[in-house]
This record gives structure tokens, sequence and C-alpha cells, in this order.
């Protein structure tokens, strides 16, 4: 008997193995902590200081704020080109749609993957953060990482609000994958609207743009109408929903599939 | 269902307004047969295959598998059958297994089924082996062991042999006879070599420029084909040899060294070269010159 929707996730996650996607969900994670560390490890006269004084929150801050405002988007905007890419490169769409699975199971499974695949991107962020501090404390006994308590609820709230910033995002990245064929189209398209939302920032109808949504909810938004930050997830989670019941409409009329 | 795995009725595809791929294909593809679908490059032959899959969406016309219309029962059909369209779709990063596991999971098929399928294309031995480093002839075999997981009653391969050395050709060849004879396998195999098809199907569909210009068993095929050969004469004396053998045999042409006949049969051949040796006529050469495609095609819609 064919599998049914769930055991086609555990199909679309075992094509991940050895990836591209995964490793740029391992190195994305690490890559920012990595460069933290290293500052720290180099120059202690300048940040032990500095870490006295903010603690864990100070690195947090240092961590997030590169990785939201570019990193992170481009993070997404990659990943999702990377594990559509798994069917386009290996020449693998038609025997996907040669298998009995419905329009939806493949639409959703796939979308699925992505999205746990960001998410443990968060968590593996977030784990390496608490472990680069660890690291730098046992290298340089004068910061105070082990004093302090790891702000764990904190942590959590600002990994939740990005994730929900990022799923409008995810959705049409997610769609624009499927679309083309060629990665570069989706990647443009997506570093495009990144660069034009840096650019029309104080726009008071920015709320409505989700390619900087991450930045609106991580810093303060100076000209922006109070509340943006909030009104924002809730924005990408329409954005998101609307895009992906009309990539599935998309997928299920599409004249040649594979 | 009757006595055909597939049947389409006036199934027609075109791509963009006007441009007509297929034009009212009618295919009957008997159970336990070897289906050639036999046609020069662009003939129309992957368009009709994708449409038989689900791979394009169908226009015109009726397509039945297994008795059913497809378009109503499309999971139902898959899980019954098995595919190879165009090159092999192969995962790269991972290993032959790992491909093989990936399609069991979603057929829902036993383990033991990775084991089996691997040794019937004689790939036991490389399926721990990273896909990307397979030779063409080995992702080939992998996608037809693929196809194969679920057991199905029908395979659908298009031009399995494309691209492979003559060695892959001819293991290809024996594979999917062995799958037909042992296994019971129905296969619909595309190609656009006749002789290629002639060495394993036993019906075949002809189609050209979206038309399908004959369908019928082998031995069909091959009555029409050799109506049409020719036996090439090669003599140290035209001349004589054509008078000798004119008002017997049915001469068409006598050209240099060489007389030209239609050929009847292997009999009237050797009663042929039979009148012309007793005849004293040194006979250098008698060879049967069959029709290739491109001749077999202009034959038959000259008909």
């Amino acid at each position: 008997m064919p599998a049914g929707f769930k055991g086609n996730i555990a199909v679309e996650f075992t094509k991940l193995k050895r990836s591209s996607a995964f490793w740029l969900t391992l190195m994305g994670a690490a890559f920012v902590p990595l460069i933290n560390f290293l500052k720290c490890i180099f120059r202690p006269d300048v940040f032990v200081k500095i870490y006295d004084k903010n603690g864990w929150a100070g690195y947090i801050d240092d961590n997030w704020s590169v990785a939201s405002a570019f990193l992170l988007v481009m993070y997404v905007i990659l990943v999702t080109g990377l594990v559509t890419q798994i069917e386009y490169r290996n020449n693998t769409w038609k025997q996907v749609y040669a298998t009995p699975r419905s329009v939806a199971d493949i639409f959703f499974s796939k979308l699925i993957v992505i999205l746990v695949l960001i998410l443990l991107c968060f968590f593996l962020f977030n784990l390496f953060i608490v472990l680069s501090a660890w690291a730098i404390n046992l290298v340089r006994s004068g910061y105070g990482f082990f004093k302090q308590e790891i702000p764990l609820s904190n942590m959590m709230l600002i990994s939740g609000k990005l994730y929900l910033s990022i799923m409008a995002m995810i959705g049409i990245q997610y769609f624009l994958s499927l679309r083309f064929k060629n990665i570069i189209v989706p990647i443009g398209i997506g570093v495009g609207l990144l660069i034009s939302g840096f650019i029309i920032r104080s726009w008071e109808h920015i709320n409505y743009y989700p390619y900087i949504y991450s930045v609106l909810v991580y810093f303060k938004n100076p000209g922006l109408k109070p509340g943006t930050a909030n009104s924002v997830m809730i924005n990408s989670t329409i954005w998101f929903t609307v895009v992906s019941v009309f990539g599935l409409i998309y997928m299920t009329r599409r004249k040649e599939r594979g | 269902m009757g006595d055909y795995l597939i049947e389409t009725r006036s199934l027609s595809y075109e791509f963009s307004k006007g441009e007509k791929i297929l034009n009212d294909l009618n295919l009957k593809i008997p159970k336990g047969s070897v289906y050639g679908f036999l046609g020069p490059n662009g003939a129309g032959k992957t368009t009709t295959l994708r449409l038989i899959l689900g791979l394009l969406r169908k226009q015109r016309g009726l397509i039945e598998i297994f008795g059913k219309d497809f378009s109503k029962n499309r999971i139902q059909t898959l899980s019954r059958l098995g595919s190879l369209i165009e090159q092999p779709s192969i995962y790269g990063h991972l290993t032959g297994k790992e491909n093989l596991e990936l399609f069991r999971k979603t057929y829902g098929c036993n383990r033991s089924r990775i084991a089996e399928v691997l040794d019937i294309v004689k790939l036991t031995a490389a399926g721990g082996k990273k896909a990307k480093n397979y030779s063409l002839g080995m992702k080939q075999k992998l996608a037809i062991a693929i196809a194969l997981l679920h057991d199905p009653e029908l395979l659908i391969l298009d031009e399995p042999t494309n691209g492979l050395d003559p060695g892959g050709i001819i293991q290809t060849r024996e594979l999917i006879n062995k799958l037909n004879k042992d296994f019971g396998k129905t296969i619909v195999v595309s190609s656009h070599l006749l002789s290629e098809v002639e060495k394993m199907a036993t019906h075949v569909g002809i189609i050209n420029k979206g038309n399908l210009l004959f369908q019928g068993s082998l031995s069909q095929l091959q009555q029409l084909k050799s109506r049409q050969s020719t036996v090439e004469v090669e003599v140290n004396d035209t001349q004589k040899a054509g008078e000798l053998v004119k008002s017997l045999f049915p001469v068409k042409e006598i050209n240099g060294k060489k007389i030209l006949l239609e050929f009847e049969t292997k009999e009237r051949v050797a009663q042929l070269t039979h009148a012309l040796v007793h005849g004293g006529i040194q006979v250098y050469q008698v060879a049967v010159m069959q029709n290739d495609l491109e001749n077999l095609f202009i034959q038959i819609t000259s008909e």
C-alpha cells in the first residue's frame, strides 16, 4: 500500500542526506557565532568590558542583529531554492509525479521539510550562540558567561518572532523555486526584493512588504507606526497562507509536471 | 479491462495553438506484450508516454489504463505501474540503495524488494555506491530497478537504451525480455530504432508526426517490411543474368554489376541463386536489403 502523507514527509527528509541544503543549514547556523567567538578570543581587551556590562543579552544581540538583517533572509532564499533543486538537478520531478502521490502531498511534504529545516537552523543558531559563549569563557577566563544564567526564554521569544516574520518569504520563495527550474531566478528575485526592502524601509506601507519583515521585527522602527513589528508578524502569516494556497492551485493546474 | 492494459481513444495534444503534437492516437497495448513504440525523434512518443503517466495535462481524448479512466484513477493506476521517462531519475548524492529506499517507502513495499530488484538488474555490488558515480548504463539499470520496486504489472520505458554503449544496449534488451518472459510484465518500450524494437517487441506501434501509422504484432510488421525489401545480387554479367531471371523473378533494376529484385521469400532467394549459377553466371554476393525506419514510414504513409 502506498505511503501516506506522513510517510512521504519522511521520504522528503531522507533526500536531504548529504545535500547542499543540509550543509547550508549547519554552516549558516554556525557562521555568525563562529565569527563572534573569534572576535572575543582575539580582542578580549575590548569585549570583556562590553560583555561584562551587557552579558548574555549583549552577546545574543550581537549574533541576531547581524543574522536577522541579512543572513537569515539570504539563508531562506538559498535553502528553499536548494531543497527544490534536489529534484531539478537530479531530473527527478517526473519520477516524483509518476509515483502514487497527490500534488498536494508532494507540495506540502516539501514545504514542511523546508519549514522544519529552517526551524532546525534557528535551533542550531541558538545552540551555537550558547556553545560559542561557553567556548569563549573556556579559552579566555576573563569573560563572565559561566557566571550568568542563559536567558533561554528570551532566546526563544526572539526566535519565535523572527520565525513568524520570515513565513511570508518562505511561502513566496518556495513558490518561485517550484516555478523556475533555474535556481538563479528565485535567488535573483529574492535578493532584488531584499535590497529593495532596505531602500523603501521607511515607507508607511512597509508592513505589507515581506522581504524586510525580519528587520522590522528585530530592530526599532523610527518613523513607523508603533506596533509595526506585531502587525508584520500577522501579515507574514497571512502572506504565507495565501501564497501557499495559490502555489498549490498553480501546481495542480500546471500543464506540465516534471 | 479486456485484452488491453492501455488503451487510448482519439488522444490529441498540441503545445501551442495550431502546433499539433498528437493527432487522434488510438493505442491498444495488449496484456503480456512487449509493445515497441517506434518513431523518429520528435514523432510524439515521449509526449504520448508523458500523457499516459499524467505528466502532461490531457487536452482531448481518453486514456484507459487497467480498464479505467486514468484521469479519475491517477493514484490507484500509478501504484500499479512503473516508469522510466527519458534520462534516468536518480538522486546523485544518495547511494543506489538509498535511492531505492526512498521509492520503497513511497510505494509501501517490503524492504526485501531492494535486494531483489538490485539482483534482477544485476546491480547488487554497486548498491552502496553514490549514484552520481554510476555510469549511464548503471543509472539506467537503477532507474529500471526503481520502476520494478513495487512489482508493477505494467512498465513504461521511454528510450531505455538511449545513450548506452552496445554492451549496455544488449543488457537492457535482455533485461526487458527477462521481465516479460520470467516475470510476466507488460512492457511499453519506446525507441527510434526499428532494429532495436524488432529484437524485443511482440507488438509494435509506429508513430510519425503525431499520427499512429501502424499498430499490430511483430509478425504483421515483418510481413509489411518484407513486401518492400529488396534482393541485391552482385554478378559478373548483369545483362545476361537479367535476361536469365526476368521471366521468373520480379526484377526491379539492373545497375552496373548489381541486379535488384523484389524480395518474396527466403526460398525464392535460394531458387534465384540456383538459377543464376546454373545459367553460368558467377554470383559474388546476394544480400537482402531491408527497409530502414525512414523507408518504412514512406511505405506505410504511401499505402
